[in-house]
């Protein structure tokens, strides 16, 4: 029964109050954004992500776990503040072999538990025990794989033994390679019974579940004839490369040589933890009432979805340095909403991507309190090199070649244009080739007329390109529409060709994706890297299965990336891996576009917080700057050379 | 009266079974599961963490555990927090979801109902008008759209109220999700009351009423409400258990660490005995809502016996 007018009265009043909270405040450039007085002496707000998991290190995967278990509980080494490269954490020094298959840590003496206990290489060793048990089901466990027979242990496989004779099978007799030279153990350590044993030949290990090993005879004829008549020794922990040497040095074995091992170590999987006080309270000892800590800060109050609050911890080895009493962790997960309490000043920082787009297209990027850096990730497509028109390589060439990256980076506002596929400039040390930077569409054109689709006269013709059996297929998402429709644009473009776009269910995409079987394109994909090193990248290829999602693999490629894994001169290894990395690119399994950036916010006053590129920070640099004339004018200077400014 | 009571109570149960079955067959024919993210896991990762969770048991082993569990009250742990039981969970999430919504019904009824009688004794007048006017807005504004607005207005323009977050009760917190949560509740009590008004002010015990010579205000507040009111009663009913048993919505713009946040997470991550626990729990409270006001009809309504 409502008259007309006032219909019309309640539209005017709708739409003024959506044009209210459409626009808001505008953002003015080179400005700060929102409230700016920090809080009352040393306490950092920080909104770390969606609800943790768990607050047990060894058992959540993810970074809003990695954010708040870096405060609770370190490791050997911790994240540089500015580079994320790894800096003495409860390990004073470390050594490793010749060809990086031996790592030693050397433990400082007066690192303590939040309770008092002093910490040992020997916690250590509990730590990666535990964190191997299968029965624990660890989701990141695969992170100590690289330990010798950790994958094992954690797998619930057994060696083969002779019972005659006691002998072990030999890994070497199975896979039928040759013996591998002894290699030559870190100097000036001491040598010990274990690491006589561990440093014998690699046992061969089946699984100890009978199904699974049943399969895997089966498919291997070779393998039933070794284990006729043997006996099966489960792996167990005591079986793990992980060694307390004394009470102060800790010695990691390796399957194989993994010069990146210090990247892994950084990791949450390998902080450590109190062996009695998990012993005693089970899934329940990450539970304030119970917990003991190991890193700058200890747990104080945990309610989920509502903050978790690290208070000092008076035991930390190196306590007089750590600035921050106190810091409040707020799990989060709208947008909106951490705009909107950073800025009316009820938190101080917030963790990467947090800003929505919305937002940064009204100004808030040219805000100087928007933290804008290059992160450790690659935004790629892949490329179906098993069948199709994308076998070609010289087709696959092309099409990375055409495209404007540039062009792309404006239109994408918060990425940056990357040509190869390690990201470009953020790996310390690490130079890899330009790759696909620089558009080149007269050479596209040449390599297409090259791979048959020329006219008469031998240039090349885009009717003869057959586009129908192409598709851009990507998993539903509106930004991997956009840049899909951008791309096919340019691709119209530059090379005269129309691909069609396909937008795909996301759990069924990856389906695709695992059987090769998407036409050609598979658009959309992302890696985010898991430590500071090109391999995190480049370790993609190595088999045709798992992640690497093109069907690409390349003998050749395998050997040169696992040449530059032997060599121990870092510089040497890194300009071996940049060579691996452009034969990569020269095959185009992989259309790389853009590296992601880091985009958060952070108040002036927070200071010693960086736009590392991973966005984990090692919080004892962390402080509260209360004097207005020191706060950060625009992103913090990343290339001094200090810890922290 | 009793025996109403005690049948409806016994049919509660085996409804409350057959929404846990349903829910039960539905997260499994979902595609994904608790511990698989973007990035695919080692398949012996993954056989670890199914041997942990029971995940490789036949259906009915896993069907005969859960249902076990809930007949007992148990609803087991929760697979993505791994410390935590769902009953743990409802005990903290519930007081919180239960503090906003009863507040939020309070207001809700209080505001209602005064709008809605005071426009239906007022018909057709400006009061009227406006007061429907107010609540078709309320009707017609999503929470989603209302809750940024008020944010914008109180905490970002104004710096009065804080923008989110839970900080106990009571707080100021409380303010902006409360208003948020109500608006639609409370508009729709208005027309509700306004339309039992009309009606009931119209019939013939009201005429009797004013015919022995009763005040305005003894024939409104003894005669009218009590029959003007039955329909808000049987909306309001059902309102309230899905205003406590968590708001996915406001919990979510507000921050608040409510039921209904680990709900939509819980879904989300395919957490099942989570999804169970929640379910069950808010079907329960739905059916024994009903049931009350079925019974508060029998007092309100003269003509309605047992």
């Amino acid at each position: 029964m409502i008259g007309i007018k006032t219909a019309r009265l309640l539209t005017l009043i709708v739409a003024a109050s959506l044009l209210l909270s459409a626009c808001g405040q505008p953002i003015k450039k080179g400005e700060f954004f929102g409230k700016l007085t920090p809080p009352d002496g040393q306490v950092l707000r920080y909104i770390s992500g969606s609800e943790p998991e768990s607050l047990d290190p060894q058992m959540s995967s993810g970074q809003p776990e990695a954010r708040v278990a870096i405060a609770m509980f370190e490791g050997l080494l911790e994240y540089h503040p500015k580079t994320l490269e790894p800096i003495p954490g409860i390990a004073e020094r470390w050594a490793n072999n010749s060809d990086a298959s031996e790592f030693v840590f050397f433990l400082r003496h007066n690192a303590r538990f939040s309770n008092g206990d002093p910490i040992t290489a020997r916690d250590f060793v509990y730590t990666m025990r535990r964190g191997l048990r299968p029965e624990l089901a660890s989701r990141v466990a695969f992170m100590a794989w690289d330990i010798k027979y950790a994958q094992a242990f954690n797998e619930g496989d057994a060696f083969v033994r002779d019972p005659k004779t006691g002998r072990f099978v030999l890994l070497s007799e199975a896979a039928g390679g040759e013996q591998p030279s002894a290699k030559t153990g870190v100097e000036g350590v001491a040598d010990t019974e274990f690491n006589r044993l561990i440093h014998e030949p690699e046992r061969l290990t089946v699984p100890g579940d009978e199904k699974d090993r049943a399969k895997k005879i089966k498919s291997d004829s070779k393998l039933a004839q070794l284990i006729a008549g043997k006996e099966l020794v489960p792996v167990e922990a005591k079986d793990i490369g992980v060694e307390a040497v004394d009470d102060y040095t800790l010695r990691f074995v390796l399957r194989s040589p993994t010069p990146y091992f210090l990247g892994l170590a950084q990791h949450q999987f390998f902080r450590v933890i109190h062996e009695k006080t998990v012993e005693r309270y089970g899934v329940n000892w990450t539970k304030p009432e119970n917990i003991v800590c190991s890193g700058t800060h200890m747990l104080a109050e945990h309610k989920p979805y509502n903050q978790i609050v690290v208070v000092r911890n008076p035991y930390y080895w190196d306590a007089e340095n750590v600035h921050l009493d106190k810091i409040i962790f707020y799990p989060l997960e709208e947008q909106t909403t951490m705009m909107n309490l950073y800025k009316a000043g009820e938190v101080d920082a917030t963790y990467n991507h947090t800003v929505p787009a919305s937002w940064l297209k009204a100004g808030l990027r040219y805000a100087k309190d928007y933290m804008d850096a290059p992160e450790n990730g690659t935004q790629y497509w892949q490329l179906n090199t098993t069948k199709g028109p994308t076998a070609d390589k010289r087709v696959r060439k092309a099409l990375a070649m055409s495209i404007d990256r540039k062009a792309l980076e404006n239109f994408r506002v918060v990425s940056k244009a990357n040509g190869g596929f390690v990201p470009s400039g953020i790996l310390p040390g690490y130079q890899g080739p330009p790759g696909f930077i620089t558009p080149d569409v007269e050479g596209a054109k040449r390599l297409l007329a090259e791979a048959g689709y020329k006219d008469a006269s031998g240039k090349y013709d885009p009717s003869k390109f057959p586009a129908k059996e192409l598709e851009i297929t990507y998993n539903t998402s509106e930004s991997n529409r956009q840049v899909g429709e951008f791309i096919q644009a340019q691709w119209k473009q530059n090379l005269g060709i129309t691909i069609g776009l396909h937008s795909v269910e996301t759990k069924t995409y990856f389906g695709m994706r695992a059987r090769l079987d998407y036409k050609g394109i598979g658009a959309g994909a992302g890696w985010s890297g898991d430590y500071m090193d090109p391999y995190t990248y480049l370790g993609l290829f190595m088999t045709a299965g798992g992640d690497n999602g093109t069907g690409w693999y390349d003998p050749v490629y395998v050997k040169m990336v696992n040449d530059a894994n032997r060599e121990a001169d870092q510089a040497k290894r890194y300009a071996m891996l940049a060579k691996a990395e452009e034969y990569l690119l020269d095959n185009a399994p992989v259309i790389p576009l853009l590296k992601p950036a880091t985009s958060w916010m952070k108040k002036p006053y927070v200071k010693g917080m960086y736009p590392n590129p991973g966005t984990l920070h090692a919080w004892k640099f962390v402080y509260i700057e209360h004097d207005p004339s020191k706060w950060d004018q625009g992103m913090p200077d990343m290339t001094t050379p200090g810890l922290a400014d | 009266m009793f025996r109403f009571v005690l049948r409806r109570l016994l049919i509660t149960v085996p409804m409350v079974l057959v929404v846990i079955t349903l829910t039960w067959a539905l997260i499994r024919l979902a595609p994904g599961n608790f511990y698989q993210n973007e990035r695919p896991l080692p398949p012996t990762i993954e056989k670890n963490i199914r041997a942990r969770y029971g995940l490789d048991k036949p259906w009915y082993v896993q069907y005969g555990r859960v249902m076990g569990g809930i007949l007992r009250l148990d609803f087991g742990s929760s697979l993505r927090y791994e410390n935590e039981t769902v009953n743990d969970i409802l005990r903290r999430t519930l007081p919180i979801s239960a503090a906003i919504g009863t507040l939020a019904y309070l207001l809700a009824l209080v505001v209602g109902i005064t709008m809605g009688t005071l426009a239906a004794l007022k018909q057709n007048s400006k009061t009227d008008y406006a007061a429907m006017a107010l609540s078709m807005l309320g009707i017609s504004v999503p929470n989603f759209v209302l809750g940024p607005i008020l944010v914008l207005i109180f905490s970002l323009t104004l710096f009065w109220l804080p923008p989110a977050r839970w900080g106990g009760f009571p707080s100021w917190n409380l303010v902006l999700p409360v208003l948020t949560l109500s608006a639609v509740y409370t508009a729709y009590i208005a027309r509700l009351t306004r339309a039992g008004m009309l009606e009931v002010l119209r019939s013939d015990y009201i005429r009797t009423a004013r015919a022995k010579g009763l005040t305005e205000r003894q024939v409104v507040m003894r005669h009218a409400l009590r029959g003007g009111l039955l329909p808000v009663v049987s909306f309001t009913g059902p309102a309230l258990a899905i205003l406590i048993t968590g708001t996915v919505v406001v919990e979510r713009i507000f921050a608040m660490p409510g039921l209904g946040n680990y709900f939509i997470n819980a879904n989300l991550s395919r957490d099942e005995p989570l999804i169970l626990g929640i379910v069950a729990f808010t079907s329960m409270m739905v059916l024994i809502f009903n049931l009350l006001v079925d019974v508060a009809y029998g007092y309100i309504d003269p003509r309605v016996r047992y």
